[in-house]
C-alpha cells in the first residue's frame, strides 16, 4: 500500500531549504521526517529543485539507511540487538514485538504505523536491552513491558 | 623528474599518477578500475605497488598507483612477495564475486588462481564495482546511472530502476566496461540498453543505423558539430570521397595520355 502523495506539499518542503546542491540531504530528510519514506516523485522534484542529477539523488537515497525508498510506519520500534542486548535477552524482546505487531524486523504493518527494525548497537549497553520507540529510548527492558511500550505509542494516537 | 621503477629510472612528469608512468612505460602491472578517460579511482586494488624514497628513512608503503602522485628519486616496486600476494586476495575476491567473468578469470590464472578460496557469489553477474560506467557516463555530461545501495547489496543502477531519462544510449558505460558485463541490443533501427529503447538515426545513403537520435541531436548541440553531419555514415563519407579522388586522377591520367598522343 503505498500513500497518495500530494506534490503541492512536497514543493512546499523542498522550497525550505536553499535551492542549490548543497541542500541535497536536508531536503531529502525533511522528506523523510514529513512522509516517513521518499516517494519516487519526492526523488524526482528535489532532482529538478536542486539541480542535482536524479541518478545522484538516487544513490544518496539508497546509500543513508535514515532513507527509505519504500513506505514506513508513522512509528518505528528499533531493537538493539548488539552483543550486551543479545546476552542480555533482545531476542525475546523482538519476538515479543513481532507477535504484538504481527510484523517481522524490517517491515512495516499494513496500516503504515509501526516499522519493526532490529539495529547493531546504539551505545547504551549499560542499559540493556534497549528498545527505541520514535526517540525514546526504553531500557532493562523485559517482554512484558514490551506490550505496554507499544500499546503506550498506540494510545498516543 | 625521475622515478626508479624496478631498479630502471625513468622521466616522470609532475602531476603524473604513478600507473601514468607504468602504463607508458610498457611495465605489466594489472590495474581494472583506471582508464584514461576518468579521473582514478582506486576501486579495483590491482595496480597497488610498493613505494619509498631516499629520504623517507627505510619507511615502505604499499599504494594504488593510479592514486599515487609521483615524485622526484620515487622508488616504485611493482612485483615484490607482498604486492603479488596483495593482488592475489584481489583476485581471489574478484573471482568469488564474478566467477563466470572470462576476463578476471583470466588475470587471476596470470597469478595462479584457477578457483576461488572463497564462496562464490550465487547468481553472479560479471560487474566487479569498477565504477567506470557511472564515472564515464557523468564525464559525458549524462549522469544517467548511479551507484545504489551500499555494502553487500551495492550495484550500479538507473535512477528507481526505471529507464533511464537522462541517457541517451551512447554506449560509452558499454565500451568502458572492463568485464564485458553491460550489454545492450541494436534491432533494426531500435537500440535497447538500461531498459529504455532509442531510435537509430538511419544514412541517407547506404540505410545503417549508427547512432541514436538522442546522442546525434546532444552532440550536434553542444560538441559544435554541424546539424547534417550524421545524416550520413563514415563508411559513405569515405568513399564519398575517394570517389572525388578517382575524378580527380582520372581527370590527370586523362591530361598525360592526351599529351602522349599529341607526341
Amino acid at each position: 500500500m503505498k500513500p497518495e502523495i500530494d506534490v503541492a506539499e512536497l514543493k512546499e518542503i523542498i522550497s525550505h531549504s536553499p535551492q542549490k546542491p548543497s541542500s541535497l540531504i536536508a531536503v531529502l530528510q525533511d522528506i523523510q521526517r514529513k512522509f516517513h519514506y521518499l516517494p519516487p516523485e519526492a526523488i524526482k522534484e528535489t532532482s529538478s529543485a536542486l539541480g542535482v542529477p536524479l541518478s545522484q539523488v538516487y544513490s544518496v537515497a539508497t546509500f543513508y539507511s535514515a532513507f527509505s525508498l519504500e513506505p514506513r510506519g508513522k512509528h518505528t520500534c528499533r531493537i538493539c540487538m548488539g552483543t550486551a542486548c543479545h546476552i542480555k535477552g533482545a531476542p525475546m524482546a523482538l519476538e515479543q514485538a513481532e507477535d504484538q505487531l504481527g510484523i517481522k524486523a524490517g517491515q512495516t504493518t499494513p496500516d503504515l504505523r509501526f516499522t519493526l527494525e532490529v539495529v547493531n548497537c546504539v551505545g547504551a549497553c549499560a542499559m540493556a536491552p534497549v528498545v527505541i520507540i520514535d526517540e525514546k529510548y526504553y531500557g532493562n527492558v523485559r517482554v512484558d513491558k514490551m506490550k505496554r511500550y507499544l500499546d503506550g505509542v498506540r494510545d498516543e494516537d | 623528474m625521475k622515478i626508479q621503477i624496478n631498479g630502471r629510472w625513468y622521466e616522470a612528469r609532475e602531476g603524473e599518477m604513478v600507473l601514468d608512468v607504468l602504463r607508458r612505460e610498457g611495465i605489466d602491472v594489472p590495474a581494472l578500475c583506471a582508464h584514461e578517460a576518468v579521473e582514478p579511482y582506486g576501486a579495483c586494488r590491482l595496480c597497488m605497488v610498493e613505494i619509498t624514497h631516499e629520504d623517507w628513512g627505510g619507511w615502505k608503503g604499499n599504494v594504488t598507483s593510479c592514486l599515487y602522485p609521483v615524485e622526484d628519486k620515487l622508488i616504485v616496486q611493482t612485483h615484490t612477495e607482498d604486492i603479488i600476494e596483495l593482488r592475489k586476495t584481489v583476485l581471489n575476491l574478484l573471482l568469488a564475486r564474478c566467477p563466470n567473468s572470462p576476463e578476471i578469470q583470466k588475470l587471476a590464472s596470470e597469478y595462479g588462481i584457477d578457483t576461488t578460496s572463497f564462496v562464490p557469489r550465487e547468481d553472479a553477474d560479471n560487474c566487479i564495482m569498477c565504477g567506470l560506467c557511472t564515472r564515464v557516463c557523468t564525464q559525458m555530461g549524462f549522469n544517467a546511472i548511479s551507484v545504489a545501495g551500499r555494502g553487500y547489496g551495492r550495484e550500479i543502477a538507473t535512477p528507481l530502476k526505471e529507464a533511464p531519462p537522462d541517457c541517451v544510449g551512447c554506449l560509452a558505460c558499454v565500451k568502458i566496461c572492463p568485464t564485458h558485463h553491460i550489454q545492450y541490443e541494436d534491432i533494426g533501427t531500435t537500440r535497447e540498453i538500461w531498459g529504455r529503447q532509442f531510435e537509430l538515426v538511419k544514412c541517407k545513403q547506404c540505410g545503417k543505423a549508427l547512432i541514436t537520435r538522442e546522442f546525434a541531436d546532444y552532440l550536434i548541440e553542444n560538441r559544435d558539430i554541424p546539424a547534417d553531419y550524421f545524416d550520413i555514415c563514415d563508411d559513405c563519407k569515405r568513399s564519398g570521397t575517394a570517389r572525388d579522388f578517382k575524378k580527380l586522377v582520372h581527370w590527370e591520367e586523362k591530361e598525360e595520355a592526351e599529351e602522349e598522343v599529341s607526341a
